[in-house]
């Protein structure tokens, strides 16, 4: 019961309290997520050597080593989900919805370099270290957002590869982000940044078409191997 | 159409030729567009939730409204007629909290509730205008956040407890949606020349006031929305209060608040009733 000489007592004190006990917890998140952001900083510089390494053995270690440190990334949720109260994951989720899209390209990438197929929401959630957990998940949107920072890092590997002198390499990424953006397409997106990011796919598309076109034209990549890579598999 | 159609049999190739040709050779089976309508109805899922509560979000902000409007009745009534209509706004409030209120907790009872909280925090804050309103007109007092989030727990027809989510954020914006109506009330009673409640209302907001200029809460941009139409109402509040203390005498009482009025004041711009 709150009478004026009340007011402050019995409705702004605990207010407060509640406004700082919540700043204490974001500000413990804020800590972890630099020890989340920094592992995916240092993956990100690793797998750019896909761009410009002659020699197929050299884009292994990178894989191998981005997984390895991928190892630091599950480290920083396990605190994650200790900090991140019951039930709340979407109260604070402003915190590492970016990072972790991030990583779930990332985590993409190497599945596709590894085998040429696209990760699962499963899959990747392992990769991250977030499945299990009863405080985080990984959100559904985060991860289809990943998929499609993937497809555009996936443009600027077809057009390097090229470079690099190998003319399969873009036939295999057409069709990949080709099912992926048949896969999108399945979606019902509502009017958000999902969406937003979804429209921007077709520029990839396009970005990667005009590579296989110019190959196609010149004759590049025909003789050797007709089309067996164009069956795309999900891992598990 | 004809056109394109001469230039690909020409060079044989076009741009996109290799992306139609694996939609065309697309299954039903194959394991990436297998994947994406699971996905698909994950994602309806939450779309098809979210609109619900939004729907019902929609009718408490109504009926909340419709009952602030019924309360501002009462300020020219005699006492027996306001209790009348506070036992009518307090019925309506309870079937709010028994039937919307409810069915919103019901559809967040296995989720987490803050993924949706922005579809009903309208609503909510609507509706904690309209309670704290009706209480204030009752007894000239506000319910705190612990007796109105004690409001919001409700139990299943097998005795399973689920409960409203409640934020105190927004318990305490709804309060500064109640000041505006604490000043709609102030200028009307002014009207019937009841100059003694325009005091008092006008304390009762000066005491909220102090309470959102001592809040320390960096990142609730509302908040400060609020408290910045809050003290707007209070200025208007005050001058009021000056005018009736320095031309009470002057004037009958009831023309005091044409004098007001006209002194300054573009009249309410706060939203309107239904």
């Amino acid at each position: 019961m709150c009478t004026p000489t009340r007011i402050i007592a019995d409705i702004f004190t605990p207010f407060q309290d509640y406004v700082n006990s919540e700043q204490e917890t974001r500000e413990e998140i804020r800590k972890i997520m630099k020890d989340i952001e920094k592992p995916l900083r240092e993956i990100i510089t690793i797998l750019q050597v896909i761009h410009h390494a002659k020699d197929i053995e050299q884009v292994h270690a990178a894989i191998l080593n981005a997984r390895k440190t991928f190892e630091e990334v599950r480290k920083g949720y396990d605190m994650l989900e200790k900090t991140v109260p019951p039930g709340q994951y979407y109260r604070y989720n402003d915190h590492w919805r970016f990072a972790t899209q991030r990583l779930c390209s990332l985590a993409a990438l190497i599945v596709f370099l590894e085998k040429g197929i696209l990760i699962s929401k499963d899959t990747t959630a392992s990769i991250l270290g977030v499945d299990n957990k009863s405080n985080i998940h990984l959100d559904l949107e985060d991860f289809l957002m990943g998929l499609l920072n993937l497809a555009s890092e996936l443009a600027r590997y077809a057009v390097n590869s090229v470079t690099l002198g190998d003319y399969q390499k873009p036939l295999q990424i057409s069709n990949f982000v080709a099912q992926l953006n048949a896969g999108f397409r399945l979606l019902n997106l509502k009017n958000d940044s999902l969406r937003k990011r979804f429209d921007a796919l077709k520029y990839d598309v396009k970005k990667i078409e005009e590579v296989v076109y110019d190959l196609s034209i010149r004759g590049f990549g025909q003789n050797q191997a007709p089309s067996t890579s164009s069956e795309v598999t999900v891992a598990e | 159409m004809s056109k394109a159609k001469t230039r690909n049999k020409r060079s044989k190739f076009a741009v996109g030729d290799k992306a139609k040709e694996t939609i065309e050779n697309l299954t039903e089976d194959n394991p990436v567009l297998l994947m994406f309508k699971e996905y698909t109805r994950t994602l309806d899922e939450k779309h098809d939730r979210y609109e619900r509560i939004v729907k019902l979000g929609r009718d408490i902000t109504i009926e909340s409204k419709r009952i602030i409007f019924l309360l501002h009745s009462t300020n020219a009534d005699l006492e027996s007629k306001r209790m009348q209509v506070v036992e009518e706004a307090e019925k309506r409030l309870k079937t709010v909290i028994d039937t919307n209120l409810k069915a919103i907790a019901f559809e967040l009872k296995d989720q987490d509730s803050y993924q949706y909280h922005k579809a009903y925090t309208c609503g909510l804050q609507e509706f904690i205008e309209a309670s704290t309103f009706c209480s204030y007109v009752k007894e000239e007092y506000v319910k705190d956040w612990n007796t109105m989030n004690s409001l919001l727990q409700y139990k299943t027809e097998e005795g399973e407890e689920f409960a409203l989510v409640f934020p105190q954020v927004d318990y305490i914006l709804g309060l500064g949606d109640f000041t505006g109506e604490l000043m709609r009330r102030c200028l009307n009673t002014l009207g019937v020349g009841n100059v003694g409640e325009c005091f008092k209302l006008c304390n009762f907001v000066r005491h909220i006031n102090t309470g959102f200029l001592g809040l320390m809460a960096p990142g609730y941009k509302e908040l400060s929305r609020k408290a910045y139409v809050l003290r707007q109402s209070l200025e208007k509040m005050e001058l009021v209060c000056y005018n009736i203390q320095i031309r009470g005498s002057e004037i009958p009482k009831h023309m005091l608040l044409s004098v007001i009025e006209s002194s300054d004041l573009n009249e309410n711009d706060d939203e309107g009733f239904y």
